[in-house]
């Protein structure tokens, strides 16, 4: 083989690094291309991609390009700080606050005034939401709250009335008892209720016994009385069922998103689900699938009344991205009543406005969609701590709570763990804040 | 009993263990391709079996489509790979000529310097090179992810000076009494005589770039310029249950180029590790 | 120096001149920025402030990171020592004169070309609880010991059980030995056979010979597969990362040193952290690999030497 001179292996490098080349500026007056990243597939996202094709038609100055992304909360902070981000995103709720204080993001303040956005139009906790810091990160997409949701035959067949959930958690255990079922050989043939079952909220059990996770100021809270108190009852379940038969009864759940979640298959009379559950129902559970809505029970339902945990998709710019005004155009369109309507009709969700037209609520399918919004406008409906550490204290809280779960750790021995190895990384986070705030503020109050 | 009986007795043995563990070291294989022609409900069926009831071919196209950009993914992993074994083989070679076939003063000290550079595990550099990318713009490029291919990395340094050391002094000795340049006889009489060793280096080069997954994972951005291995990790990552047929398909079809390139390469490839390794 | 020599020096160092480059940019320059980096607060968006030895205190007391050594040193411990064991029963295996010897070679060679995401993707089904060939393959034997010792042992839910994960990691490194086998192999081919025959002429056995032979003479190769084996496993992170789908696994049994490292830095907005953390990874290769070659020196063989 005759080896090839340098010269020619050199021509042949740079021909195919060609494609690797930057492509040239586009000419002044063009078309601005904006990249738009967001979590959602299947329908959920054709609703939202419905809402930028219409942006994208009424207006000849932008377009927006729609990409699906999974993992985003990976995927979005390397881009960010590679200095490659998308110009819009959506992101959960709960990033708001780390990537804010993480420099992060572009605020929005200044436009949203321009644009005459203001905190009066959205249902409060979502607005709130979009805070840190006294500066606005975001502007709510797709909100959602939590409800207790129960299959009304089964409660039929145990003799319990369909109509009436449990309130407190003392019903909601004694409910429980009624409802689950053991197989001759010890294991477990379906339960009344069972925590793991999605499990997707397993660090904010305490809201519902009273607590929060952070005092608002200085400390967290992790180990206070009442989130003991609502470890010790996840804790009561290995202790009454058995942390074997358990496991093996989790083991046994089908794809959620399938005809074998186990709350379609009677496997689970009662599951505290986000609003979205009304698209697993319609498109999985059996055609005469009975089902309820209504607010989680408490430990005290006289003193804490209407609890739920409240979420919500948000559009934020990530910091460095070159088309901030034409971006909160973007934005902007997705926020006016008309369009906001379609998009939550699409994904079968709720609005974050208050103000909302009477055919929303017509044309909504899911019968409950009125329960979910007076969730969210609850005193009580509350949201994850927006604490620049959330990612790494969710993380260390819902390894706390499947430790206890499985029969690793007790109560206190676990959140005293999670306390004092986040109240730690938490003063870290303050110290450098208090370091970086000067020039922070004054950075982003020129934005 | 004595020695020769005793290798009698040894030889079926062997074979024997052998055979078992070739076929404990294929079973994977095996259970790659049958999980990739089956229907979703059969992977999840138990008893295990081996033979699904109907081939379903069609999950090869289907995973292609799962992941959206697949051809793109495989042409901008090919254009990685063959800008990587250029520069790695070039530089390598450079360097490794540097290091064996001139004396002079210092080299050997440097080269254990070079040796030392192998301890180097990445994660340490990781943080400071993605810092020194993303101020040079290149996050998000293919750049970060072949460009350092071209500064010659320590093992393939080491394993082609191994092999120049092989070869006899006198063809240099001649060809510098016949006045050529050190680079004249590094490009006309060195290089020619080092086919298998360059194989091997890239051959190594070309499956590590291949296979490379946490590069790609750090510098690349847009979901376009993914490489198979990236693309193949946000397949598996998609919500909803795991969809192990169409996961072991693109799996499958990961793997083949590379088994596919091994066999055609495979004499050459032992060859020149054996050359590589002879002396020490 | 004379002039020729200074004309040789210049000439090999241009000729190095890629490989010094490259060092000087992409290795002096990252170690030493590490170093510093690893004394700092640095969140990427956020300017760096200097905290000179805080990180380090903070890794001293954390739990996360004592736990992430013990785990890298676990899975260090047993899979260099079954690695090593396994590729050289292998390679001594194949280095009989048994007929198909090239196919056997290929077989046990093919499992590491493949691409590390499709091994991590394969062996997360295969060490499936339920579903995977591991366990299918196990439950027959598991149920004639429980038959015998009226036990009630099931094969373990691997990925999923704290107890078991790390395990699940050593067997999936196993299967790419071929690598090791391959090196091996071309070390065995090198004694020279007149040694054996002299020792088969006395009488030797095949352990004899095996031990006072191969081993001393392939020593050389045994050690260099041992540092890349040490080198390789303290740094281990994409396997896991991608079996656990972006995690560290059940009650963090897979949260291994890179792991942490890769958490701190890209999820946790904690540069500086995941550098100190670098830098004593960094620190325990250096200082195991000069540990196993002062261990090793008396033991090396070197022919010619």
């Amino acid at each position: 083989m005759h080896f090839p001179r340098p010269i020619h292996l050199c021509l042949l490098a740079a021909a195919l690094a060609l494609p690797a080349c930057q492509k040239p500026a586009p000419p002044p007056g063009a078309r601005v291309e904006l990249e738009y990243w967001d979590k959602w597939t299947g329908f959920e996202a054709d609703a939202m991609r419905a809402v930028v094709d219409d942006f994208n038609a009424s207006q000849d100055r932008i377009h927006v390009n729609y990409s699906s992304i999974s993992q985003i909360d990976h995927k979005l902070m390397l881009a960010t700080a590679g200095g490659v981000p998308p110009d819009v995103a959506g992101v959960y709720s709960w990033m708001l606050s780390v990537y804010a204080e993480n420099n992060a993001l572009t605020p929005l303040d200044r436009m949203a005034a321009a644009a005459r956005i203001t905190r009066g139009q959205y249902i409060d906790v979502f607005w709130r939401m979009c805070m840190h810091q006294g500066h606005l990160w975001a502007l709510p997409s797709t909100p959602s709250s939590t409800a207790l949701i129960w299959n009304k035959k089964l409660f039929r067949q145990a003799g319990l009335d369909p109509n009436q959930p449990p309130r407190s958690i003392a019903e909601l255990e004694a409910f429980n008892q009624k409802l689950t079922k053991w197989r001759p050989d010890g294991s477990l043939q379906s339960m009344g209720y069972i925590p793991e079952m999605p499990g997707y909220w397993d660090s904010l059990w305490g809201l519902w016994f009273g607590a929060s996770l952070w005092n608002g100021r200085d400390a967290l809270t992790a180990n206070s009385p009442e989130n003991i108190a609502a470890c010790q009852w996840i804790e009561s379940y290995p202790k009454r069922f058995g942390v074997r038969n358990l496991l093996m009864f989790q083991a046994g759940f089908g794809n959620l998103a399938s005809p074998q979640n186990p709350f379609f298959t009677g496997r689970v009379a009662m599951e505290m689900e986000g609003v979205w559950v009304y698209n697993y129902i319609k498109n999985y559970a059996p055609a005469d699938f009975e089902w309820g809505a209504a607010p989680f029970p408490t430990v005290d339902p006289a003193r804490l009344k209407d609890v739920a945990l409240v979420e919500m998709d948000a559009l934020v710019i990530p910091a460095g991205s070159k088309h901030s005004a034409e971006a909160f155009e973007f934005i902007q369109y997705v926020e006016s009543q008309k369009n906001m309507e379609k998009l939550c009709l699409g994904q079968r969700k709720f609005s974050p406005l208050l103000e909302c037209s009477a055919e929303f609520y017509q044309k909504h399918p899911n019968p409950y969609i009125s329960n979910f919004v007076a969730l969210a406008k609850s005193a009580n409906a509350r949201y994850a701590p927006p604490l620049t550490n959330w990612t790494q204290y969710s993380h260390d809280m819902n390894n706390a709570v499947n430790r206890i779960w499985t029969g690793k750790a007790d109560t206190l021995d676990a959140l005293d763990d999670v306390q004092q190895r986040e109240q730690q990384i938490f003063e870290r986070r303050m110290a450098r804040w208090q370091r970086l705030a000067p020039a922070l503020t004054a950075q982003w109050n020129n934005q | 009993m004595d020695t020769r009986q005793h290798n009698r007795l040894l030889q079926p043995l062997v074979l024997v263990i052998l055979i078992v563990a070739g076929v404990a070291f294929l079973a994977p294989f095996a259970w790659m391709l049958s999980t990739s022609l089956k229907p979703l409900n059969e992977t999840m069926s138990l008893p295990v079996r081996w033979i699904p009831s109907v081939p379903q071919w069609h999950n090869y196209p289907e995973a292609i489509h799962g992941m959206g950009y697949f051809w793109r993914y495989a042409a901008n992993t090919l254009f990685l790979c063959v800008m990587n074994v250029v520069g790695t083989v070039a530089s390598s070679a450079l360097a490794a000529y540097g290091f064996s076939r001139i004396e002079w003063k210092g080299r050997d000290k440097l080269f254990l310097v070079l040796l030392a550079t192998m301890m180097i595990p990445f994660p340490v550099i990781m943080v400071p090179v993605y810092s020194l990318f993303r101020h040079l713009g290149w996050i998000g490029t293919f750049r970060p992810l072949w460009v350092p291919s071209f500064f010659a990395g320590a093992f393939n340094v080491f394993l082609l000076r191994q092999f120049f050391l092989g070869l006899p002094k006198d063809i240099s000795e001649a060809a510098r009494i016949d006045g050529c340049s050190e680079f004249q006889i590094f490009l006309r009489i060195i290089l020619p005589l080092c086919k298998p060793a360059l194989l091997v280096v890239a051959l190594f080069q070309f499956m590590f770039t291949w296979n490379d997954f946490l590069g790609p994972l750090i510098y690349l951005a847009r979901q376009k310029n993914f490489t198979l291995a990236l693309g193949l990790e946000n397949f598996q990552s998609q919500n909803g249950g795991t969809e192990w047929h169409y996961l072991m398909a693109a799996s499958t079809m990961v793997v083949l180029p590379v088994i596919v390139l091994f066999f055609f390469t495979q004499r050459t490839f032992i060859q020149g590790i054996a050359a590589t390794g002879s002396k020490n | 120096m004379t002039r020729k020599e200074r004309r040789d020096r210049r000439t090999g160092l241009l000729f190095i001149s890629p490989w010094l480059i490259g060092f000087l940019v992409l290795c002096v320059y990252p170690v030493l920025s590490s170093l510093w980096c690893s004394m700092c607060d640095y969140s990427v968006l956020t300017p760096a402030v200097f905290t000179g030895a805080a990180n380090y205190r903070d890794l001293a007391t954390d739990p996360l990171f004592w736990q992430s050594l013990y785990n890298t040193a676990f899975f260090a411990f047993f899979s260099i020592p079954l690695n090593l064991l396994v590729s050289l029963s292998l390679a001594i295996l194949l280095n009989f004169k048994i007929p198909a010897r090239g196919l056997f070679r290929t077989v046990f060679f093919l499992p590491s070309l493949v691409p590390m995401v499709c091994l991590a993707v394969l062996w997360q089904w295969m060490l499936n609880g339920e579903l995977g060939l591991i366990n299918n393959a196990l439950k027959p034997f598991l149920g004639v010991a429980n038959h015998l010792f009226g036990s009630h042992l099931q094969p373990p839910n691997w990925l999923l059980d704290a107890r078991f994960a790390k395990w699940g990691i050593i067997f999936t490194g196993l299967w790419g030995v071929g690598n090791a086998v391959v090196i091996y192999l071309a070390g065995l081919q090198e004694v020279p056979a007149y040694l054996y025959e002299s020792a088969d002429i006395d009488g030797a056995g095949f352990w004899r010979k095996t031990w006072h032979i191969t081993f001393p003479i392939i020593s050389p190769v045994i050690y260099f597969n041992v540092i890349m084996s040490l080198i390789g496993t303290l740094q281990v992170f994409a396997i896991p990362y991608v079996m656990t789908n972006g995690g560290d696994g059940p009650d963090r049994s897979l949260l291994f040193m890179a792991t942490y490292l890769y958490q701190n830095a890209f999820d946790y907005w904690n540069m500086g952290y995941a550098c100190a953390i670098g830098v004593v990874l960094f620190l325990i290769i250096i200082s195991l690999t000069w540990l196993a070659t002062k261990l090793s020196e008396k033991h090396i063989y070197y022919a010619g030497k």
